[in-house]
């Protein structure tokens, strides 16, 4: 009986994590889809902050987020891409991510709790279901 | 604490908790390969692994907690406390019964587990802090990474665990 139950755990667990493997996996390698403008969404502290259309026009820009206990980053808006170029945080993780151009993984700064996100700029758009 | 605790449990406990803590110095030492927040081997890991596997589960939860509050003290950021609590209790209290269910046998598989759940933890907290849903696409990234680096630091602990243990019990 003590078997049985050793063998179950044993079978369980593999399954479980290779169940998990597999579909993060999938997610990861998901196609992006592309030939659609995106809108990026600034949030600070869970509030929407600011949003930019990254549809291609207007020039490079560059501003400065402030935050608590004087922490800021420094977010630059290209025609189609965004990201942060410099900030306050010990780690530097926010400008390490880079630029982003599409939906899918948001940069995120912790220290100082923003994060930026692309959506998709029609409205109605589906891709968000497929999570 | 309990009282009835020997004198040479005290002493191996407290030597485990100076092992975990430098461990988890070391590793914050070497830069992070993905620039991705809450990826990392989580090292000190094998030593929650090594006292599950060879000592008590309230060996095991004891010197984890120690590390966790100490870490923060010697090497945190504000914040920091929240997110390793989070992430190392919700590991503790899965890998407890899987370490039980398995016999103590096969730790990379109580590690891969305790990974997964510990980044989930994380994740959790980071909702909870940035109140924003988007960070859960980091969710496939950590889980792998999770399981991955538990299925290292699992494989760490069982062949450290029998060296250490034949010099230490």
């Amino acid at each position: 009986m003590q078997q049985r139950s050793y063998k179950i755990a044993v079978v369980f667990i593999i399954t479980l994590l290779c169940l998990v493997l597999g579909l993060s996996m999938a997610a990861i390698l998901r196609p992006a889809s592309r030939g659609t403008d995106y809108i990026a969404d600034i949030y600070q502290d869970g509030s929407l902050l600011a949003s930019f259309p990254l549809d291609g026009s207007g020039d490079t820009r560059r501003f400065i987020v402030t935050g608590e206990n004087g922490c800021f980053n420094e977010i630059e808006i290209r025609p189609r891409t965004i990201g942060i170029v410099s900030a306050s945080c010990p780690d530097k993780l926010c400008v390490h991510q880079g630029f982003i151009g599409a939906p899918g993984l948001p940069v995120v700064c912790l220290p100082n709790r923003l994060v930026i996100q692309l959506r998709e700029a029609e409205p109605g758009a589906v891709d968000a279901v497929a999570y | 604490m309990d009282k009835n605790m020997s004198l040479r449990k005290l002493t191996t406990l407290g030597l485990y908790t100076a092992l975990s803590l430098a461990v988890y110095a070391i590793e914050s030492a070497i830069p992070p390969l993905i620039p991705l927040p809450g990826i990392k081997l989580g090292l000190a890991n094998i030593v929650t692994l090594i006292l599950l596997q060879h000592y008590t589960a309230r060996d095991a939860f004891l010197v984890l907690t120690a590390r966790l509050l100490l870490s923060a003290l010697l090497f945190g950021q504000a914040l920091s406390l929240l997110y390793s609590l989070a992430g190392g209790l919700l590991s503790f209290a899965v890998m407890y019964p899987a370490n039980r269910l398995l016999q103590k046998k096969l730790p990379f598989l109580t590690g891969a587990l305790g990974g997964l759940f510990h980044n989930l933890g994380q994740l959790g907290t980071a909702w909870a802090i940035t109140a924003t849903a988007g960070i859960f696409a980091y969710l496939p990234y950590l889980a792998v990474s999770g399981i991955l680096a538990g299925l290292f630091t699992g494989l760490c602990a069982h062949f450290a665990g029998r060296y250490m243990i034949s010099r230490l019990k």
